[in-house]
Formats: structure tokens, sequence, C-alpha cells
């Protein structure tokens, strides 16, 4: 029977393997920092005000380009269109995406649009409480400059304006802007197209109370967000490297398994579960995106980072559980239930919220789940409950790891009583507990920090001359964070080939059939201790 | 001898004109009859240009018709500003457009000019928004722009260029005489506070849109502040601006406070030479000071809308008058209104 590798590592091979994973988390980190662009890009757009002259405009829509050759005709503001008699049916918010002399690619993967309105406050003509604003929106698409627009979607969409007037409600401030939320407006799974067209209305009528009490509406603004080219690039160059090494170190991991006489243990079984689904992320399916338009890859990668999170959640609490050393046979991934159930029921809810959301969107690409108060209150109720099991998921951990050092402390006390066997045995359990504790915690704390640090800083930052990309850098370099973790843990857990002290433990095992099963179900025993091992082993003496 | 003399004081004369009138090209806001700047050749034709700022204007055409608006921006939030004042920012139908209450170096002079550059800063961006101009956040010349194009980064901002044109358009009259005289010195450093009224006070909107909508991924960007706002921020520094001299500090010649007990100005605040004459009669001598008489006036108030001040001293009439007002509305959000008439007795006061 064979222990872990880690446990029969000499210290000095462990710092060598440490150091180059650490260049490689370094290494990370800069592709992101300093070659990626940062991940995301926003460009702002005004709507261009046209005219719609002609009276039958529900029959063939005809499509109101901002600029360019054929343009519609335009007016300036509202006071022209006062002075001209237009009315509100006959004007188009129209908005071309991207702006001139650029073009959309495949690259920018998604396109999220988000709506503000510019409404001046007049004290006569104020927003009403509880206004909400219905929009009736065309999109359309073509992949050459002189081509005819192709209609993509339709919809009469309703969304919720939330304003309010920070200066005080006199005649003297009238003119002033209010102070409304940004409205999400939509969102696009893949950038199939060169250029997109947007035609807006906002069609009163009165006696439905369509549009009726939303202020005057000074300017119609969107900000389109995608992700950059540069950064998919990399993105994909990176995960393209990935896949083949966690594939090659799962393939390698499983052989071991399968060389051993016993049938794999639930830790082993885990441990592969885990490189499975951080293969799943890693396989870099994306790169078709970029030749088909599949809108469902959003979606799609949503999915899969939810199974991978879900998997990493059971590993941690497994992991704790086959380490608890207090004699209880466990080895079944049902004795989890009451851990695991929070994470599948959280990762269910966050599922569910994710089709409503982005599932919907496949076919309405205009759809929101916040625009209307049910869907609201729903999504909040499916984040509300996947909050709950988050937290009951961490204080179950939390209790597990408690329990782990409690009895580590116990069994501490009584090491040196134990014979040779049992005792390497025990401290080669708390060796390797206390070792994927540090790591975990420090690619945890990792992650926290550099997440905080792309949140509060401004995304880039001037170093030496380079420009470093700090959110890029963030997801480079936390994405093969993880991915060593699971490397790594793949690597130091496989039972390792190395037999030492087999005769003595045989003998040990005539006289303590009652702990047979512990030693049996955890990886473990023991044999040639090294250095961190015998230094672990002797600050348990201690 | 004395012919000599003639004409370097016509010169100096003339350029005396010349600087006078930095805010000249403010009159394309009266421009309406001119349609639109299309093309090369109505470049030559405009008013108030002077001969760089035509050569701007021909190798940026698309750009005028935003300036052009920026100009009529400039001088509406002027007048909202100063609707309270002696000076209300009234216009005249030639150039300069303000007078010659511009052309001194008057706390007055700072705010126009500081407006008039953020105005076109303001409107530029704008423009880039919509799609009217071509190179705009894209634009190489503009400082930020990565070499690597939209497809792999994206665009900077459009307020970058924006801030870029008004500065070559706005500032060449200052910058083309050289920056050694005190005039110069002021217009520059209020052209730009103005500018930076713009982008001290842009927002910053973020939207998250990670896993199923998480703060994982989050995209901010800046959005211009309501010109308005630029309007109210630049008019707390016409409030608190500074009277300053003209410097030598080593080679440089540099603005500093005449009163060496204030505190030095900062890049945002307003900055001026002279005194501002007290707006109070009609100077024939000093086209665009109009003087009080026939303004209205608030009795109640103490301040300066207040008859007392505004009509200098002078009384006021009051007169009761039949005001049609609208009343009981129904609004569409754009372009339709439909009221009832109100009539109501107003006390007007008017400054004799």
């Amino acid at each position: 029977m064979a222990g872990a590798i880690i446990e029969n590592m000499s210290t000095k091979k462990l710092v060598i393997l440490g150091v180059i994973l650490m260049l490689f988390q370094a290494f990370s980190f800069m592709v992101g920092g300093l070659i990626a662009p940062s991940p995301t890009a926003a460009v702002s757009y005004l709507a261009t005000k046209c005219v719609d002259n002609e009276k039958t405009h529900h029959k063939n829509p005809k499509w109101f380009t901002p600029w360019g050759p054929d343009q519609c005709s335009k007016i300036k503001d509202f006071d022209e269109a006062m002075v001209k008699k237009i009315e509100a049916n006959n004007i188009v918010f129209a908005i071309h995406i991207p702006p001139p002399n650029t073009e959309m690619s495949t690259w920018f993967q998604f396109l999220l649009l988000i709506l503000h309105f510019d409404i001046a406050f007049k004290i006569q003509n104020q927003i009403a409480d509880g206004a909400s604003i219905t929009i009736d929106v065309r999109l359309a698409y073509r992949d050459d400059k002189l081509s005819e627009w192709t209609q993509m979607a339709h919809s009469v969409e309703q969304r919720k304006l939330s304003c309010n007037f920070t200066a005080a409600k006199t005649i003297e401030n009238e003119g002033r802007l209010y102070d409304c939320d940004l409205l999400p407006f939509m969102e696009l799974g893949s950038v199939a197209h060169k250029y997109y067209l947007l035609n807006v209305r906002l069609p009163v009528n009165e006696r439905k109370k369509v549009n009726i009490g939303i202020g005057e509406i000074n300017d119609m603004r969107l900000v389109g967000i995608h992700q950059n080219g540069g950064f998919t690039k990399v993105w994909f160059a990176m995960k393209t490297f990935l896949t083949p090494s966690v594939l090659i170190i799962m393939i390698w991991y499983w052989k071991r398994i399968t060389q051993m006489t016993r049938p794999p243990v639930l830790l082993e079984k885990v441990i592969f579960a885990l490189g499975i689904s951080m293969t799943f992320i890693n396989i870099p399916v994306e790169w078709f995106s970029v030749g088909f338009d599949w809108t469902w890859m959003l979606l799609f990668g949503d999915i899969r980072q939810g199974i991978f999170y879900a998997m990493l959640l059971s590993f941690w609490i497994i992991f704790c559980g086959e380490h608890l050393m207090d004699q209880t046979e466990r080895n079944r991934f049902s004795v989890y239930w009451k851990q695991v159930i929070p994470i599948v029921f959280g990762s269910f809810c966050l599922f569910i919220f994710d089709m409503c959301e982005r599932g919907v969107q496949l076919k309405n690409p205009f759809y929101s789940i916040w625009a209307s108060d049910v869907g609201t209150e729903l999504a909040m109720a499916f984040i509300i409950v996947a909050g709950i099991c988050a937290c009951l998921y961490f204080l179950f951990l939390c209790f597990m790891v408690f329990q782990v050092f409690r009895n580590i402390s116990g069994k501490r006390s009584c090491l040196p009583a134990m014979t040779k066997a049992r005792r390497l045995h025990y401290e080669g359990l708390i060796f390797r507990f206390k070792f994927l504790m540090l790591v975990t915690l420090a690619c945890a704390a990792m992650t926290v920090i550099f997440f905080i640090i792309s949140q509060v800083s401004e995304g880039h930052w001037l170093w030496g001359g380079h420009t470093v990309q700090v959110n890029s850098a963030f997801f480079t370099g936390i994405y093969g964070m993880w991915n060593l973790y699971v490397f790594a843990l793949m690597f130091l857990y496989a039972p390792s080939h190395k037999r030492y002290g087999d005769e003595q433990s045989s003998a040990d095992q005539a006289g303590n059939s009652g702990e047979d099963t512990q030693l049996t179900t955890t990886i473990t025993h023991v044999d040639g201790p090294t250095e961190i091992y015998k230094m672990t082993g002797k600050e348990a003496q201690e | 001898m004395s012919s000599e003399y003639l004409i370097r004081s016509l010169l100096m004369l003339f350029l005396a004109l010349f600087s006078a009138n930095a805010s000249n090209w403010l009159y394309l806001a009266k421009l309406s009859s001119v349609g639109s700047i299309s093309d090369e050749e109505t470049c030559e034709k405009l008013r108030g240009l002077i001969q760089r700022q035509v050569q701007i204007c021909k190798r940026n055409v698309e750009v005028m018709d935003a300036v052009r608006r920026g100009a009529q921006l400039a001088i509406d939030e002027c007048q909202y500003q100063f609707r309270n004042r002696r000076w209300n920012c009234s216009t005249l139908e030639s150039v300069p457009v303000f007078g010659k209450v511009v052309t001194q170096g008057t706390r007055e002079a700072a705010f126009v000019y500081a407006i008039s550059a953020a105005s076109v800063a303001f409107a530029v961006t704008r423009a880039c928004s919509s799609g009217e101009l071509d190179k705009c956040g894209c634009d190489r010349n503009v400082h930020g722009v990565s070499p690597e194009g939209f497809q792999w980064s994206g665009c900077s901002d459009n307020i970058a260029y924006g801030v870029a044109f008004s500065q070559s358009f706005v500032d060449i009259r200052e910058r083309s005489k050289g920056q050694s005289s005190n005039r110069a010195l002021m217009n520059l450093h209020n052209n730009e506070a103005g500018r930076k009224a713009i982008l001290n006070h842009m927002r910053v909107e973020c939207k998250c849109h990670g896993v199923s909508g998480s703060c994982e991924v989050k995209t901010c960007w800046k959005a211009m502040p309501p010109f308005r706002k630029v309007g109210n921020v630049i008019k707390e520094k016409f409030d608190g601006a500074t009277e300053v001299e003209l410097r030598k500090v080593g080679t440089t010649k540099v603005l500093v406070p005449r009163n060496s007990q204030f505190k030095p100005h900062t890049d945002e605040d307003l900055v001026y030479l002279d005194p501002s004459p007290d707006f109070c009669e009609h100077d024939p001598r000093t086209p665009g000071i109009m003087g009080t008489a026939g303004r209205f006036c608030n009795k109640t108030s103490k301040a300066i809308d207040g008859c007392e001040l505004m009509c200098c001293g002078r009384g006021f009439h009051t007169e009761e008058v039949e005001v049609v007002d609208r009343c009981s509305c129904k609004f569409h959000w754009c372009c339709y209104v439909k009221c009832k008439q109100c009539r109501k007795m107003v006390e007007m006061h008017t400054c004799r």
C-alpha cells in the first residue's frame, strides 16, 4: 500500500515543483497584464433622432441609419420637432454599431447594450411615480456597407424608469436633467456580423396610458460593451495551452490509480472529477464561435463555470471529511449529503436564474428579468436562496475544518505512544491536510485580493513605461492559478509507488483491526518520511 | 519718421484689435443663415475666424457643425447663468458677440472663455457619440489610443478627442501670438479651466456582467456631465475667481495672485486681470454694456437680482400686469403640449 506522492517527495523536489508552479503563475499574470488589452471595451453612442414621414410604418419596416450614405432626415433636438409639428410617434431613434470607420468582429464574443435617457425636469411635466417606458425596438445587421439591412429581432419592451431629481423642484431648475438609473437593454451572445443597426421608437398612446408621464426626453444614450478582440485571443491561447496540460496530468493520475490493486477511494475519485470539470472549462470550444454564430456560448460558459465551482466546493468538503481521523467509515459520497445539498441547490438556483435571463435572451435579446416586478422578485429570490446556500456551505466547511484541527491536536498528544506505522499514518494525514489547507487558503486569498484590486483600481497601471492591465491580469492570473491548483492537486495527491516499511505495517495491522478501515479508506499509509514530513512530525510531537 | 511711427502705431492698433477679439468665433452661433458647413469654401466665408482657424476648419469640415452648436450652447448657458446679474450675457448682432465686455481682462471675459472652450469640447464629443465624425476616439493623433486599433483593444473615450479639438481650435488665437502677453496667458488658463470643468466631473458608470450578472466582470466607462452641470461649475469658479498679475519667474512668465496672501489658483480656477465695470449704465463707447434700465428685478431679494442692487439705486417702476400662463397641461415626451390658459395678475418691477 502506498501513500500520496506528497508524503514521499523529498523537500528539495517539493521546493522545485513549487518554484516551477510559481513561475507559471507569474507568467499567467504577465500574459494578462502585459500582452492583453483590457478585457472589455465600452463605446458610448448617442441616438440620432430621425423623422419617419411615412404613415404606414408598421407594415414594411424601413431602416433609419444615423449617418453614412442615405441617412435619415434628422432633427437636432425636440424644439425643432415642436416647430415642425412632428409627433412623438414619428420619431425614430437610430443607433449604428460600431462607430464610423470600424467594424464589429466575431472576436468580440458578446455585445451588451445599456440604455440611458436624458430626461429634463419641467415643473409641469414631471416623471410620474413608478413610471415605466415602453420601447419598440428593431435590430438589424448587414455585413457590407452597401447591402440591405436584415432584421434580427423586433420586440416591444417595458423598462422601469427610476429617476430622482437632486436639486429643488423649482422653476429655477427647469432644464436640469434627472439622475436616472442605467437600464439593461440588450445582450447578444455572439457578434457574428460587422454592422448592427438599432431603430427605437417610443410610441405614445394616451388611451392605453403608454409612455405618458415619462417626462421630457432630451436624448437617448446607449453604451455598447463587448469583449476586446485582443483579450479574446490571449484568453483562447491560454485555454488552448492549458487544456492538454491538465488533460495529460489527469490521464497520468487515473493510470496511477488503476495500477493499484485496491479500487479507488472516494477522495481519489473526487480529485479526478475536479480534473474533469477543470478540463471541461479549459477545452477551447470558443474557437468555434469565431466561425459559427453560436449565441448560446455565453450561457454555456456560465454553466461550465458553475459546474467547476460546485465541484471545487464539494471537493473541499470531502477532503476535510476524509481527514477527520475519527475512526468512522466514510468513503461514500452519500455520507456527505448534508454538506453537498446546499452546493447542489445553490448552483441549481443560479442555473435557473441564468436560464431565465440568458436563456430567454437567446430568443429575445432585449429580454431582461429585471424589467418586470415579478421577474425582479423571482430573480432576487433565486439569488437570496443561493446566498443562503453559500452561507450554509461555509458554516459546514468551517465546522469541519474546526473538527479536523481538534482531532489533530487530540492525535498529537498520543502520537509518541503509537507504533511506528500508525504514527506515520497519522503524521501523513496531518501533513497532507495542512498542506492543502495552506495552499487553498493562499489561492483563495489571492483571488479575493486580486478581485478587490481589480475592482478598486482604474483598470491599468503604468509601471516602468509599460501599461499593466490589472483587470486582464486578474482574469488570466486567477484562471491560471486555479488550473495550477488542480494540476498540483492531481500530481501531489496521486498514490505513490514507493514502498517502505511494508513489513512493519503488516505486522501492526494484525493488532489494530479497528483502525484498518481508516488506513485503507484514505489513500495513506505511510512510508519514507521526507524532511518536511519529519518536520511536521516533530511539530506534531511537540 | 512720422510715417513710420504712424504705420507702427496702426500695426499696434491692429494687433490690439486682433488680440481683443479672440472669442470672435462664437459668432458662428449667429450664422444660422449659412446652413450646414459642409465644404471647405464655406470656411472662408465664416465671419469671426482667424486665418489659422480657417485652416483647421478646412481640414475638419465635418467638425464645424459641432463647433457651431458649441458656440450656441456657450451663449445659452452664459445667458442662463447670468440671468439674474447686471450683465446678463446679452449678445449683439456683430463681432464680437458679447461686445467689448469680453475684450477686457475681466471676470466676465474669464467666464466667457471658459464656457466657450468647454462647450466646444462638449459639442464635439457629443457629435462623436452620435457618429457624425469619422475620427474621434479612434483617431491616432489623440493621446491614449492603442496602436493595435479598435479590434484589438477598442478606442479611447471620445472626450479625449473633444478636448484635443477644443485645445487646437479655441486656443490657437492665443498660441499664435506666443505666450508672452498677460491677456493670452489669462485666456489660455481660463480655456483650460473650462475644459477641466468637464474632465473633472466626468461620471463613472459601471455595469456588472459576469456569471449570472455578478460583478466578477465589471466594465466601467466615463459619461460626460450634463452641460448645465458644467455651467454651474464654471459659474462657481467665476464667483471665486482670482485676480492675477503677470510676473517673471526665471525666464518664463506666469500669472500669480495679485494679493500674495491668497492661495495660488489651481488649474480649475478662473483668473482675471482687470476689475469689472459696474454694468449699471448703458455705455455707448463699449458695446455690450446695455445697462440695467428696463430689466426686471425681484423686490424681495437682497441679492444681485434684487431691485436694490440690480437698478443701481436708481429705483424701479412697479406695474400690475395680466399674465397668460399655461396650466393643467397634457404632455407627451416630445413635441406635444395641450394646455388651458390661466390668467393671473402679477406685479412686475422694472428698473428705471
